[in-house]
């Protein structure tokens, strides 16, 4: 288990950030998922300790969010959305900095700044100066500085933003090996669901403050619904209609495709009698894997 | 082989909970400074004075040998605390350390804010009193060693001119006065530079807000100075308090009739507002309520 909140509550003036939400982040490569206001970044910084919750109570590697902030980001690793480097400095001496205020001897810092820098891909970049570098540089860097102390967590605050596709590849690589071959747990913040379900094994969905869904990916989709593909000949909308009618939702692709997302209690025979009284063919019947697109619009209540 | 074709490798040393965790912070800031364009020259400019007034002290222990130089004006060379609080309290020293200031100092916190890295070091195990104390720190060193060295180097280097402590049987309290008004001005900068630093996510403008304030408040003193003749108006410049309390300091009689303790309370309101502001100013993430 990588943290364990409950009942956290924090707002910005009037504005609700996080409104009691309790869970518990287990092992592996987490993703927070979420639109826009949710509350995911708000969540990541009273982790980090950078802002303090109104009310609930909290703990991250073991250690409590109120009292042992500094403990948690001795630990931990971040990761920000935003740009953020210091001018005049090469990559060496940036992500060494960082390695040393982590409490890492100094010449330790600095060999391990090398080292880093390597697995990241700038080594050979590594003695420019930090304010010629590229997005995606600044990117890779962002991710150095996040683990050159060797973390137990790693907070990615959308680690993927401003990079073109070569460069998101790489970066999710990255992720993926840290995550799974070197024990290290990550909690990956982002809007891209793609990149949630490339190196995830759970989520969390936050909407408008509250927790929307929560689990492993496999599971959640398992337990929310079963989609289907089907292709039929015939009356094709008093079928559809039929099918909402059973509570399923229908989804039609511009190649006369139908998705259809089945309740868990349903009964996949229902589908055929319908066909049947509906007078139309099944020709095409595969069941498909629901995709965290899915998932996350079921659970953020958007289409 | 590099290390990306091995994949991650972990740190296997320990990692320690630092004494001066804001120790990193400062060096970084100082290596920083002497990388600034024209900085080596104005740290140089600005010790000439120390190099002038250490001579000054070889001279007045050599007068014999000098005479013929200072023909009745032999008082010029008499080291006592008026000669101490010259140095320290001179126009030249002091807008040279403002100009210290432009340089060093106007981007410590501006540069953060402008770069988002607060977040960085705060996600550190730092806190907000460790960061700035971190920043100071960088303007206490090129300070201190403007003022606090070249003071208590005047005295070692008067006693071991003179051969004997005669001078500082006659001033006993003089190192303490050099420690403790050398400590007041450095802190008085550090508070008046990270002031102007957080107000701006813009170095130039720092910059020129350090420059122009000093600067200005010490024009519209002699602006009201000559006009209306009151030495009240010294409490306007910033310069003349710092002059005013370097004179208490020295045990001297103040440059303006003015009650030295207005200079100070002045100074240290000043100091408290720059402790509000940064404390507002500086956090690990920007919350818009």
């Amino acid at each position: 288990m990588i943290a364990e909140i409950s009942d956290l509550r924090y707002s910005y003036g009037r504005v609700l950030g996080l409104d009691g939400i309790s869970l518990t982040l287990p092992e592996g490569a987490v993703g927070l998922l979420g639109p826009n206001g949710a509350g995911k970044s708000t969540l990541l910084r009273i982790l980090l300790g950078f802002l303090s919750p109104q009310q609930g109570s909290g703990r991250v590697l073991g250690f409590d969010i109120r009292l042992e902030q500094a403990r948690i980001r001795r630990y931990v690793g971040y990761m920000p959305e935003d740009d953020c480097l210091i001018p005049g400095m090469d990559s060496v001496t940036f992500t060494a900095h960082f390695g040393e205020l982590s409490g890492m001897p100094r010449q330790e810092a600095m060999k391990r700044a090398h080292d880093v820098l390597f697995y990241v891909g700038l080594g050979e970049s590594r003695y420019r100066l930090l304010d010629t570098y590229s997005a995606g540089m600044k990117q890779r860097l962002k991710l150095a500085q996040a683990i050159v102390h060797d973390p137990k967590l790693l907070f990615l605050d959308e680690p993927t933003s401003n990079l073109d596709p070569q460069g998101r590849k790489e970066i999710l690589e990255l992720i993926k090996d840290i995550s799974s071959k070197k024990e290290i747990q990550v909690l990956i913040c982002s809007h891209i669901l793609s990149d949630i379900e490339s190196v995830c094994s759970d989520v969390v969905i936050l909407n408008k403050g509250r927790l929307a869904a929560q689990g492993k990916l496999s599971e959640l989709r398992e337990v929310q619904y079963r989609l289907y593909e089907i292709r039929t000949k015939g009356e094709g909308p008093g079928f559809v209609e039929r099918l909402k009618g059973l509570g399923c939702r229908v989804q039609e692709t511009e190649d006369k495709l139908l998705r259809v997302y089945v309740p868990a209690e349903m009964d996949i025979r229902e589908i055929f009698v319908a066909a049947e009284e509906t007078q139309s063919q099944v020709r095409h019947f595969v069941r498909s894997q629901t995709s965290l697109e899915d998932l996350f619009a079921k659970a953020v209540g958007v289409d | 082989m590099t290390i990306r074709e091995k994949g991650y490798a972990h740190w296997d040393g320990q990692l320690q909970e630092r004494r001066f965790p804001w120790a990193p912070i400062t060096w970084l800031g100082i290596r920083l400074a002497f990388k600034r364009k024209y900085f080596k020259f104005i740290l140089f400019g600005s010790m000439v004075p120390a190099i002038v007034f250490l001579v000054g002290i070889y001279i007045s222990e050599r007068m014999e040998d000098f005479q013929y130089m200072f023909r009745g004006n032999k008082q010029l060379l008499e080291v006592n605390p008026a000669y101490f609080k010259t140095y320290l309290c001179s126009d030249f020293l002091l807008f040279m350390m403002v100009m210290i200031l432009v340089v060093s100092g106007a981007g410590l916190i501006s540069d953060d804010l402008k770069h988002n890295s607060l977040q960085l070091y705060f996600a550190r195990p730092l806190k907000k009193s460790g960061y700035l104390v971190g920043k100071a720190n960088v303007v206490v060193f090129f300070l201190l060693l403007l003022t606090l060295v070249p003071g208590l180097v005047f005295i070692l280097f008067k006693l071991l001119f003179a051969g004997n402590f005669r001078f500082l049987a006659s001033y006993p309290w003089l190192p303490l006065a050099v420690v403790g008004y050398s400590l007041f001005v450095t802190a008085f900068f550090c508070s008046y530079t990270l002031l102007f630093s957080s107000l701006s996510k813009n170095r130039r403008y720092v910059s020129i807000l350090i420059f122009t304030v000093y600067l200005f408040s010490d024009i519209l003193f002699g602006f009201f100075y000559e006009n209306y003749k009151n030495p009240a108006f010294a409490l306007i410049s910033l310069k003349a308090n710092l002059q005013q309390v370097g004179s208490w300091f020295f045990r001297l009689k103040p440059a303006y009739d003015v009650p030295w303790y207005w200079s100070l309370l002045i100074l240290l309101a000043f100091g408290a507002a720059a402790g509000l502001v940064l404390n507002r100013k500086v956090r690990s993430v920007e919350v818009v309520k």
